[in-house]
């Protein structure tokens, strides 16, 4: 029974992904012809400009890169009406390549895509897990210990309402100017990583890394908390009002005992949903975070490859996130049995 | 919501609205030459109230402009946004997966008309506007009026509900921020092709709403009497259920127009969404990122996008209370 549901969603999130990725890669090389693609690409890498000049570097270009194939399976040409390919397309080879996980070629780093991943993944993961664990704990924390007191809890939704609202950059934007600014509280530094840090890894100086990492850490948890209190604040809202809150009550149960013991276990269901959101919607933020704080990450990787037109590492970031959706879903119909004894396989 | 609010902050708030809806309509369409004699100037001080970027662009000019462009970006993509919400949404609920069966006549019919749009725009892209407004029109008056689709013969069900909840767990299945970042890399999109790539990806939200709307609808006594009269499927989806249904979209105007904004001013600040000579408090507020210490090129826009998103929370808020 589980394993049909998770079966179904591993199998609908690559479907999905295989179609979103196929729309892009047709779209990214079907707008521009090879010619003008090959010199987009040349100009965004400084050390091959003024090569295209010569006719043989062009081709060993198109060559290079597999721009001289057609692009789909069949073309409809005005001249000689639908014309069929085969297989020796630039679309079977991408997907070819794609299944035995090679993601490609970046036109701009000159490297393969997957190192590449890797790299900015090294301040992604810690952020991104660091950030979701921190929003799960604030969430729950705030919700539990808002709902039994009234005044408080208005004053948090209506927080929480303004914080929903803001665009992140802005959140994160304004943290940067008021607690890495020179002129006004210089607690954290402003921009990334100095030289001297990317040098040494990651993981080898974590106390420094996680320093570094505070501010886009408050401003992914404040963008992303809100939605996630919200919903709780509801369900526990609507679980008060069930009859068995008022039996626990007049058993004389402290009112944090009712939130924890009693309501939360129910409470917590629909909220569950909400996780699969969380963990791809705090990748999303992490390329607004990334780019406002300069971290080399996954999320900095996205927008300039979106910027440069680096079409074969923004593929592999987008097939990454969808990844990511995946695995919290699972996650998801993992958690839900666990918390749930109803929906548990009757063994 | 429940919280009572005085009246004076909705005020506010519809003051506000007004004040960049006048700003936009009345902006100066010229872009005035950069002041490079005072480049990255504080405000207050000499001509420049609000200061200026490192480029020499007037701080206050440059909103003044931008709240023209946030204008014309987030009110056609709010629109367009919700008009696809209400129409895929009000489809699917109405029809579901069995309620709309077509002979093969009208299903062939409808795949000529959808290959003929294809080769059309393939051949005179200049025309697409009118392609795609006459083909469909043209295939709605044979679907009216040719034989055929009265003649009962076999008919098969369209599979509508399903195949749109398939496409919103399609455009659902990578964060909107991340789609919307790739499909802008594409092909750097112009004003209408912001508003385009906004509408085309945000509409999942209304037209979900809109779906449980119509469902909710449909079970109802006054759509059965319809259909019993004989009323057809379109006018009963437009006279009876739209009245009902309708309005759950509506008071999520201002909201969908403040989520719009969220998106076109991160697009910007990432730089790939408008031209970069359009003026947007986005890419004002990503000029910082040349001159960190300019706190100015932060306060201002970031004031204006929060006050204007939070004016638009204020006023939809109202109408829900209401």
């Amino acid at each position: 029974m589980l394993g049909a549901v998770a079966l179904r969603h591993i199998l609908r999130t690559i479907v999905a992904a295989w179609l979103i990725l196929s729309v892009l890669f047709l779209l990214s090389r079907s707008t521009a012809d090879p010619d003008s693609q090959l010199r987009n690409m040349v100009e965004s890498n400084s050390r091959m400009g003024g090569l295209l000049e010569q006719p043989a570097t062009s081709q060993q270009l198109l060559h290079r890169y597999g721009l001289y194939e057609p692009l789909f399976y069949a073309t409809w040409q005005p001249a000689t009406g639908w014309h069929w390919h085969g297989v020796q397309t630039q679309y079977h080879r991408w997907l070819k390549q794609l299944l035995h996980g090679d993601l490609g070629y970046s036109y701009r780093l000159e490297a393969p895509v997957w190192d590449v991943v890797k790299q900015a993944l090294r301040y992604t993961l810690p952020l991104t897990l660091l950030a979701a664990a921190l929003s799960i704990a604030l969430a729950l924390g705030v919700a539990t210990a808002t709902s039994y007191r009234p005044s408080a809890r208005r004053w948090f939704i209506r927080v929480a309402h303004i914080l929903q609202s803001f665009p992140l950059f802005l959140l994160a934007l304004g943290l940067l100017l008021l607690l890495a600014n020179p002129d006004a509280l210089s607690w954290f530094p402003a921009f990334g990583l100095g030289p001297a840090d990317q040098e040494s890894t990651g993981w080898s100086r974590p106390g420094l890394l996680l320093y570094q990492l505070t501010l886009p850490i408050i401003s992914l948890v404040l963008g992303s908390f809100p939605a996630l209190a919200i919903q709780l604040d509801g369900a526990l809202r609507h679980e008060f009002n069930r009859p068995y809150i008022a039996t626990a009550r007049a058993k004389g149960s402290s009112p944090a005992g009712i939130v924890w013991r009693h309501a939360l276990r129910n409470a917590v269901l629909p909220t569950v949903t909400l996780l699969t959101e969380l963990l791809p919607s705090i990748v999303a933020g992490s390329v607004v975070v990334e780019v406002v704080f300069a971290l080399p990450g996954m999320g900095r990787l996205l927008a300039d490859a979106a910027l440069n037109q680096d079409f074969p590492v923004l593929l592999g970031g987008v097939g990454l996130v969808a990844m990511v959706r995946l695995g919290a879903q699972l996650l998801a119909d993992v958690l839900y049995p666990i918390l749930d004894p109803r929906i548990r396989p009757e063994v | 919501m429940t919280i009572l609010l005085p009246p004076v902050k909705q005020r506010l708030a519809a003051g506000w609205l007004v004040l960049v809806v006048l700003a936009g309509l009345f902006a100066p369409s010229a872009v005035s030459p950069p002041d490079l004699a005072n480049i990255n100037q504080p405000p207050f001080q000499g001509g420049h109230w609000l200061g200026t970027t490192s480029q020499g662009l007037d701080v206050g000019v440059s909103l003044w402009q931008g709240a023209r462009t946030l204008l014309l970006v987030s009110l056609p993509a709010a629109f367009f946004t919700l008009l696809a919400g209400a129409v895929l949404g009000g489809t699917a609920g109405y029809w579901g997966n069995t309620r709309l069966r077509i002979t093969h006549f009208q299903l062939a019919l409808a795949l000529f008309a959808l290959l003929l749009t294809g080769l059309l725009l393939t051949y005179f892209p200049r025309f697409a506007f009118w392609i795609l407004a006459g083909v469909p029109a043209a295939a709605a008056v044979a679907w009216a009026f040719l034989p055929g689709s009265t003649r009962s013969a076999t008919r098969l069900a369209l599979p509508l509900d399903s195949s749109i909840l398939g496409l919103i767990a399609l455009v659902n299945s990578v964060p909107l921020l991340v789609l919307v970042v790739a499909a802008a890399a594409v092909q750097r999109p112009s004003l209408t092709g912001v508003v385009a790539l906004l509408s085309a990806t945000c509409w999942p939200t209304p037209a979900r709403l809109m779906r449980a709307a119509t469902l909710q609808c449909r079970t109802q006594p006054y759509v059965e009497a319809a259909q019993a009269a004989g009323i057809p499927s379109l006018r009963i989806l437009w006279r009876h259920i739209g009245p009902n249904a309708l309005p759950v979209l509506l008071v999520r105007f201002p909201l969908t127009v403040a989520v719009l904004i969220s998106l076109e001013t991160t697009l910007s600040f990432l730089g790939v969404g408008l031209p970069a000579e359009m003026p947007s408090w986005g890419r004002l507020l990503a000029a910082v990122r040349q001159a960190p210490p300019d706190w100015w090129l932060i306060l201002w826009p970031g004031l204006a996008i929060t006050l204007t998103v939070l004016s638009l929370q204020r006023i939809s808020g109202s109408e829900n209370r209401r």
